[in-house]
C-alpha cells in the first residue's frame, strides 16, 4: 500500500485527507492566537522537507526563532529557505513614519529639505510580496509554501493586490504541483474577503483553543476540501514533541 | 505707455507699509510703484499666459534688490525650473549659489511631513502652513511665490480649509513682511480667478494673465483685478515674454478681438 502523502504531518489526517487533494493545491489555515497555528505551518513545512524545495515566508518572526523552534521539536530546518517579507516594510516605512512625526513635531528646517535634492527619485515603496512572486516565477518544479500570515498583507495590500498574489500560488501551485498553505488569524479580518480567499482555496482548515478540564487543547476543524464535503469534521489534536498530532 | 488708463483706489485704505518693486517694466507704475508689502497676490492664468515667467522674474528683480526670494515650485522641478530661468537674461546664477533666490521643491516638503494622502486633513493643512511660515522666518524671506495655490487648493478639497489656508498665510506673510504671489490656474469661465473661486475673495490682490486675439494674432494681456492699499489701473496690458524679461504695453482697443 502506497504511503499516504504528507500533508500537515499528522498521519491520521494526512491519510484520510491528502488522497483527495488535487495536484497542486492551496490551503487556507484560519488559526486562533495561542492555537498553535505557527506550529502546524512549521509542522506543514516539515512534512514537505525532502520531497520538494520547502520555502518558508514569515510577517511575525524572525528566520533564527523559526530554526529554533524546527530543532525544538527535533525538524532540521536547514532544508527550508525561510524569508521575512515585513523587514525591509518595516524598516522603510515605519522607520520613515518616525522620521516624520520627528520632524512634525519640531519643524521642518530649509537645510533638510534641500538634502532631499532636485528631481530625486521619491523612495521606492517597498513591496512585501515582491520575494515570493520572483521566487514563484523561478521555479520549475513541485513546491512547498508556507506564508505565515496573510494578515500582515491584508495591512499594506489593497484587496485586489491581495488577491492576485493568492492567485499567483495558486497558479504556480497547479502548474508545478506545488503545495502552499497560508495561514490568517481567525476572527480578525473583513469576512467578504475571508470568503474569497476560501473560495480560491482547496482546503480550509480552522485551528482553534477548546477549553477542556480546565486547560485548552487544540482543535482542528476541516471545513473544506475541494469536491470532498463528506471530509470535513472536527479533530481533537494535541501537542506532543514530534508536534501537533490527533488526541487519542 | 502711450495712454493713460483709469486709476482706481482700491477699497480699504490700509497704512502705507511701503511697496515691494516687483521690477517688471510698467507693472509698478500701474500699482502705483509696486505691491503694498506684505500683501498676498493671485496671479491668476490660463495655461501658458506667463503666470511662471512672471512670478519667477519678480524673485530675481528682488533678489537682486537685497530681498531674498523664495520659489515654492509643485509642479516643475527645481532643476527644470533653473533650466528655464537660464533661458533669461535677467536671471543671474550667482542668486542661486548665495541663496539671495531659494527654489524649493513642494514635493520634497510634502515627502518629509509625510503629506502622502490624497485628500489633507486639517492637521496636515496647518502644518503645511507652519512649515512655509517657518521657512520664510528662518530664511527672511521678503518674497515667496505658491506654483501654484491651485495644487494646493487641490489636495485640501474642502472650502472652508481652503478659505483658512488662504486667510491664515496671508496673515503669517504679513507678519513677516513677506510680500507673497499665488499662482492661481484658471479654466475658461470669465470672472473666476482660481478652480474654487474661494481664493480671490480673501486675497489682496488678484492680477489677471490671459490671451486676446486680435488680427489673428494670440497676444498675452496682464491686467490688476484687485490691489489693496494702492490705487491701480483696471486696464489690460499686453505683455510679451522676452529674453529680457516681462514687457507691457498698453491694449490699443479697436479691430476685432476676443479674450479668454
Amino acid at each position: 500500500m502506497p504511503e499516504a502523502p504528507a500533508i500537515l504531518g499528522i498521519p491520521e489526517f494526512d491519510e484520510r485527507v491528502g488522497k483527495f487533494l488535487p495536484k497542486g493545491w492551496v490551503a487556507l489555515l484560519e488559526g486562533q492566537s495561542g492555537a498553535g497555528t505557527q506550529l502546524l505551518a512549521k509542522q506543514f513545512a516539515h512534512a514537505g522537507q525532502g520531497a520538494a524545495p520547502v520555502y518558508y515566508y514569515t510577517t511575525d518572526e524572525r528566520p533564527e526563532e523559526i530554526r529554533r523552534t524546527f530543532g525544538d521539536y527535533g525538524w532540521d530546518p536547514d532544508g527550508v529557505s525561510i524569508a521575512n517579507l515585513s523587514e525591509a516594510y518595516h524598516a522603510q516605512v515605519l522607520d520613515r513614519e518616525l522620521e516624520v512625526w520627528r520632524v512634525r513635531e519640531r519643524g521642518l528646517r530649509y537645510a533638510e529639505i534641500a538634502r532631499t535634492g532636485s528631481g530625486a527619485p521619491p523612495p521606492t515603496a517597498v513591496r512585501p510580496t515582491a520575494q515570493v512572486l520572483s521566487d514563484l516565477s523561478g521555479l520549475e518544479t513541485r513546491f512547498r509554501l508556507v506564508l505565515d500570515s496573510l494578515d500582515f498583507l491584508f495591512e499594506v495590500l489593497d484587496e485586489e493586490d491581495l488577491l492576485a498574489v493568492v492567485r499567483q500560488i495558486r497558479r504556480r501551485a497547479q502548474a508545478l504541483g506545488g503545495e502552499a498553505l497560508l495561514v490568517l488569524r481567525a476572527d480578525v479580518q473583513e469576512r467578504k474577503l475571508v470568503g474569497l480567499l476560501e473560495d480560491l482555496a482547496d482546503l480550509h482548515l480552522e485551528l482553534r483553543a477548546v477549553e477542556e478540564n480546565g486547560s485548552y487543547r487544540p482543535e482542528l476543524t476541516v471545513r473544506k476540501v475541494r469536491n470532498h464535503p463528506e471530509l470535513t469534521r472536527r479533530v481533537a489534536l494535541e501537542a506532543s514533541v514530534g508536534g501537533l498530532q490527533v488526541a487519542h | 505707455m502711450g495712454t493713460t488708463p483709469a486709476v482706481e483706489t482700491a477699497p480699504g485704505t490700509e497704512r502705507d507699509r511701503g511697496r515691494c518693486q516687483t521690477g517688471i517694466a510698467g507693472l509698478d507704475d500701474i500699482l502705483g510703484g509696486g505691491i503694498p508689502k506684505g500683501n498676498l497676490v493671485l496671479i491668476a492664468g490660463t495655461v501658458g499666459t506667463g503666470k511662471t515667467t512672471l512670478t519667477l522674474e519678480y524673485l530675481v528683480r528682488g533678489a537682486e534688490r537685497g530681498d531674498r526670494s523664495i520659489f515654492l515650485s509643485m509642479t516643475e522641478s527645481t532643476a527644470k525650473l533653473v533650466q528655464n530661468l537660464s533661458s533669461f537674461e535677467f536671471f543671474r546664477p550667482d542668486l542661486l549659489q548665495n541663496g539671495s533666490l531659494v527654489l524649493v521643491d513642494v514635493p520634497a516638503i510634502y515627502e518629509k511631513l509625510g503629506l502622502d494622502r490624497e485628500e489633507m486633513s486639517a492637521e496636515e493643512v496647518d502644518l503645511l502652513l507652519r512649515t512655509i511660515r517657518d521657512l520664510v522666518a528662518e530664511l527672511g524671506a521678503k518674497r515667496l511665490v505658491l506654483d501654484s495655490v491651485t495644487g494646493v487648493s487641490y489636495r485640501i478639497r474642502k472650502e472652508e480649509r481652503i478659505r483658512d489656508f488662504i486667510l491664515r498665510l496671508g496673515q503669517a506673510m504679513s507678519q513677516l513682511d513677506c510680500t507673497t504671489l499665488l499662482v492661481s490656474e484658471i479654466g475658461p469661465t470669465p470672472g473666476r480667478y482660481s478652480l474654487s473661486g474661494v481664493e480671490e475673495a480673501i486675497v489682496d490682490g488678484v492680477i489677471l494673465l490671459g490671451n486676446t486675439r486680435r488680427q489673428g494674432d494670440l497676444l498675452r494681456v496682464i491686467q490688476v483685478i484687485k490691489m489693496r492699499g494702492t490705487p491701480h489701473s483696471r486696464a489690460q496690458y499686453v505683455i510679451e515674454l522676452t529674453p529680457i524679461g516681462l514687457l507691457m504695453a498698453p491694449h490699443l482697443k479697436g479691430g476685432g478681438h476676443e479674450s479668454t
